[in-house]
C-alpha cells in the first residue's frame, strides 16, 4: 500500500468525491482556547454559564408542560438525564478548555473550500473527547461536506483539519485509509453493502482492519447489533434489501461502531424516519455518547433529537459557522435568523 | 466567437482529464493486484459473474455465426468448385476475428454494463465512500478483481466461441454441401496449424485468438468501472453509465481491434 506515496496526497481519485487541490497557503493559527469563535464573540461552554444553568431548568419546565403529548413521561425523563450527562462531560472538559486545548479530538481550523461555487468559508470548530456537536443548518449548506472533510474525502482549499492533533489534509491516501479507521461512519442512506447480509456488513470493518478470528467476529457483531436493539438472530443473514427504513439505520450504526472507533459521524441520522424510530435512533447516539465516550459529530436538521443529544450545536448559513452554542444557548437566543430556524420551539 | 473557443478549451480539458483519470485508474489496478490484502472471494465471484454466467449467450452467438460463416462461404467457394476449404474459412475467420470481437462485444454489453451499473449505484448510494471510511481502497476492493476477472475469463469465452462456431459451420457443411466431417475438421486443422507447432514457432491463430480477448478483457472491465466509479446524478446516471459503457467499450473493442491485427501481423509475420 505505498501507492500513492510519491504522488502526493492530492493526486486526483476517481473514488474521492472530489478531488480538490489546497493553496499552500500558511494557516492563521487558531488560538487553541478559543473553541468557537462567532463573529469575535466566544461562545465556548464556559461562557454565561450560570446564566445557562437557569434558562435551562426554565427551559426544561416549559417543555415538560407543552410536552408534545407522546411519550410525555419517558422523553421528559431522558432529555433530564440527558442534560445531566451533557452537564457533566461539560463540568468535567472545564479545565482542560482554560489549559492547553488537549482534549481536541476533531478540530477544523479556518477552512474554506470552493468547487464551482464556495461551499464553506473559513469554518472553524472543534469536538473535544465525549462531545456530541450537532452541526445544523438549511438543507445544501454544506453541512455533510463537513463530514467529508473529517473522513478527508475532501480536502481543503485553505485552512486545517486536525484529527487526535495530527493535520490529516497533508496526508498520503494510505495514510488517510489509517486516520479513517479512527472514525466510524453512519451514512444517509445507511449505505449498506447490498451484495452481503447483515452479517457480513457489521463484520465488514472488523475483518478489514482487525486479526480478529472468525468466533470473535462472531460475537461482536451479535454485541454490536445488541447494542442497537436488534436480535442478532432474527437478521443476521438477510440481505440490506429486505431490511426496514429505521433497520437499516440502526445496523448501518452497528457497522460504524463495530471497530470501536473513538470517533463516530452521523450523516442525517434521523431523516426520512417516523417519530418512533427518531427516537429509537437518538437515544441510541446518547447511548454510545454515554456508555462508551465516543466523540461525536452530528449533521443533521431534525431540531427536536438535536436538542436531546447534542452537548453543543453549530448552526451552519450562508457557508459560515453563525452560531455556536449549547442547545440551551441556542434556544435562549435573540438572533432573528436563529429563531426562524427554530420556528415553533 | 470567444464563447466557442471557450467551449472548445473545456471539452478539450475534459477529455484529456479522462483519459488520464481512464489510464490512472486501470495502472492502479494492475498494480493492486500484487498488492495484500488480495480478495479471492472477490476474484472468484467475478469470474462466475464474468464467465460462467456469459457462458449461454456466448455459446449461442458462436454457433449462429459459425453457421452463418458456413452458409455464406459455401455460395462463394462453390462458384470456384473448392467447397472442401469451408473448414479452412470458418476455422480462420472465427479464431483470428470473429470469436475474440462477437466474445467481446457480448461480454461489453452484458457484463460491461452489469458492472457500471453495479459500481455506479455503489456510487450514489455512498456505499464507496462507505468503503473508503472503513479504510479499503475500492479500487482495490472492487476494480482489481473484475478487471482480473475478465482478464482471465474472455480468453477462455473465446476459445468456447470459437470451437462452437467451427462445430456450427461443420453442421452446415455437412448438411448442405454434403461435405465429410472428417475432411471439414482436417482442413480446420490445417487453417490453425498450417506451419507446425514448435517453441519458436507459433501459428499466428493461436497468438492473434488469444492475445485479441486478453486485450478486449481489459478495456471492458476498465471501462466499466470507470464510468461506474464516476456516475452522479441518482438513478438516472446509473443508466447513463451503463449506456455509455456499453457503446464506450464496443467502439474501443472494435479500434483496437484493427490496430491490434496490424501490429501483430507485423510482429508475428506469418
Amino acid at each position: 500500500m505505498t501507492r500513492h506515496a510519491e504522488d502526493g496526497p492530492r493526486t486526483a481519485r476517481l473514488t474521492d468525491t472530489a478531488a480538490t487541490v489546497p493553496s499552500a497557503a500558511a494557516h492563521v493559527a487558531a488560538s487553541p482556547a478559543a473553541a468557537l469563535e462567532v463573529d469575535g464573540r466566544t461562545t465556548g461552554p464556559e461562557a454565561s454559564d450560570r446564566r445557562d444553568e437557569d434558562r435551562r431548568e426554565g427551559g426544561r419546565r416549559a417543555e415538560d408542560d407543552t410536552g408534545a403529548g407522546e411519550d410525555d413521561e419517558l422523553t421528559a425523563r431522558e432529555e433530564r438525564q440527558g442534560a445531566r450527562v451533557r452537564e457533566a462531560i461539560r463540568d468535567e472538559l472545564e479545565p482542560a478548555v482554560q489549559g492547553e486545548d488537549r482534549s481536541a479530538i476533531i478540530s477544523l481550523r479556518n477552512v474554506s473550500l470552493a468547487f464551482d461555487r464556495p461551499i464553506l468559508q473559513d469554518v472553524s470548530f472543534v469536538a473535544r473527547k465525549g462531545e456530541t456537536i450537532v452541526v445544523v443548518g438549511e438543507s445544501g449548506t454544506g453541512k455533510s461536506t463537513i463530514l467529508k472533510l473529517i473522513l478527508r474525502l475532501l480536502v481543503p482549499d485553505t485552512g486545517q483539519v486536525c484529527i487526535e492533533g495530527r493535520d490529516i489534509s497533508r496526508l498520503s491516501f494510505a495514510d488517510a485509509l489509517k486516520v479513517r479507521q479512527r472514525m466510524g461512519m453512519v451514512f444517509q442512506g445507511a449505505a449498506l453493502f447490498d451484495s452481503m447480509s447483515v452479517f457480513e456488513n457489521v463484520a465488514y470493518p472488523l475483518r478489514e482492519q482487525t486479526d480478529m478470528s472468525e468466533e470473535e467476529i462472531d460475537t461482536r457483531v451479535r454485541e454490536k447489533l445488541k447494542f442497537v436493539d436488534l436480535e442478532p438472530d432474527q437478521i443476521l443473514d438477510q440481505l440490506p434489501s429486505q431490511l426496514s427504513g429505521g433497520m437499516r439505520k440502526r445496523v448501518g450504526i452497528a457497522r460504524g461502531m463495530a471497530a470501536d472507533p473513538p470517533i463516530m459521524l452521523y450523516d442525517e441520522p434521523t431523516s426520512g424516519l417516523d417519530p418512533l424510530t427518531t427516537g429509537t435512533v437518538t437515544r441510541l447516539i446518547m447511548k454510545l455518547q454515554r456508555e462508551l465516550g465516543v466523540t461525536s459529530v452530528v449533521v443533521s436538521h431534525d431540531i427536536r433529537s438535536t436538542f436531546r443529544m447534542a452537548t453543543r450545536v453549530a448552526l451552519l448559513a450562508e457557508r459560515r459557522i453563525v452560531f455556536s452554542g449549547t442547545p440551551e444557548e441556542m434556544t435562549g437566543s435573540d438572533d432573528e435568523y436563529i429563531r426562524d430556524f427554530l420556528g415553533g420551539l | 466567437m470567444a464563447t466557442l473557443v471557450g467551449r472548445l478549451d473545456r471539452v478539450t480539458r475534459s477529455t484529456v482529464w479522462s483519459v488520464q483519470e481512464y489510464f490512472l485508474l486501470a495502472w492502479q489496478a494492475v498494480r493492486f493486484t500484487f498488492a495484500r490484502p488480495f480478495y479471492a472471494t472477490d476474484l472468484a465471484q467475478q469470474m462466475d459473474a464474468i464467465g460462467v454466467q456469459s457462458l449461454g449467450i456466448v455459446l449461442l452467438t458462436g454457433l449462429f455465426t459459425g453457421m452463418v460463416l458456413a452458409l455464406q462461404s459455401s455460395v462463394q467457394l462453390e462458384t470456384f468448385g473448392a467447397t472442401q476449404y469451408i473448414g479452412r474459412l470458418v476455422a480462420g475467420s472465427m479464431i483470428r476475428e470473429l470469436g475474440p470481437v462477437l466474445a467481446g462485444l457480448m461480454v461489453a454489453g452484458r457484463v460491461g454494463s452489469g458492472i457500471a451499473a453495479q459500481l455506479g449505484s455503489m456510487k450514489v448510494t455512498e456505499q464507496i465512500d462507505a468503503l473508503n471510511t472503513m479504510g479499503t481502497d475500492p479500487i482495490k476492493k472492487l476494480v482489481t478483481p473484475r478487471l482480473l476477472a475478465a482478464l482471465i475469463m474472455l480468453p477462455v469465452l473465446t476459445v468456447i466461441n470459437d470451437f462452437v462456431g467451427i462445430i456450427g459451420g461443420n453442421i452446415i457443411a455437412s448438411a448442405y454441401i454434403g461435405l465429410p466431417t472428417e475432411l471439414y475438421w482436417r482442413t480446420v486443422w490445417e487453417q490453425i496449424a498450417s506451419g507446425g507447432f514448435t517453441l519458436r514457432y507459433i501459428p499466428n491463430d493461436f497468438i492473434q485468438g488469444l492475445v485479441k480477448p486478453f486485450v478486449f478483457g481489459g478495456v471492458i472491465a476498465i471501462t466499466a468501472c470507470f464510468f461506474g466509479l464516476r456516475t452522479t446524478g441518482g438513478t438516472e446516471g446509473v443508466g447513463q453509465s451503463a449506456t455509455r459503457t456499453v457503446v464506450t467499450s464496443s467502439v474501443l473493442i472494435l479500434v483496437t481491434d484493427y490496430f491490434l491485427t496490424q501490429i501483430l501481423l507485423a510482429v508475428f509475420t506469418p
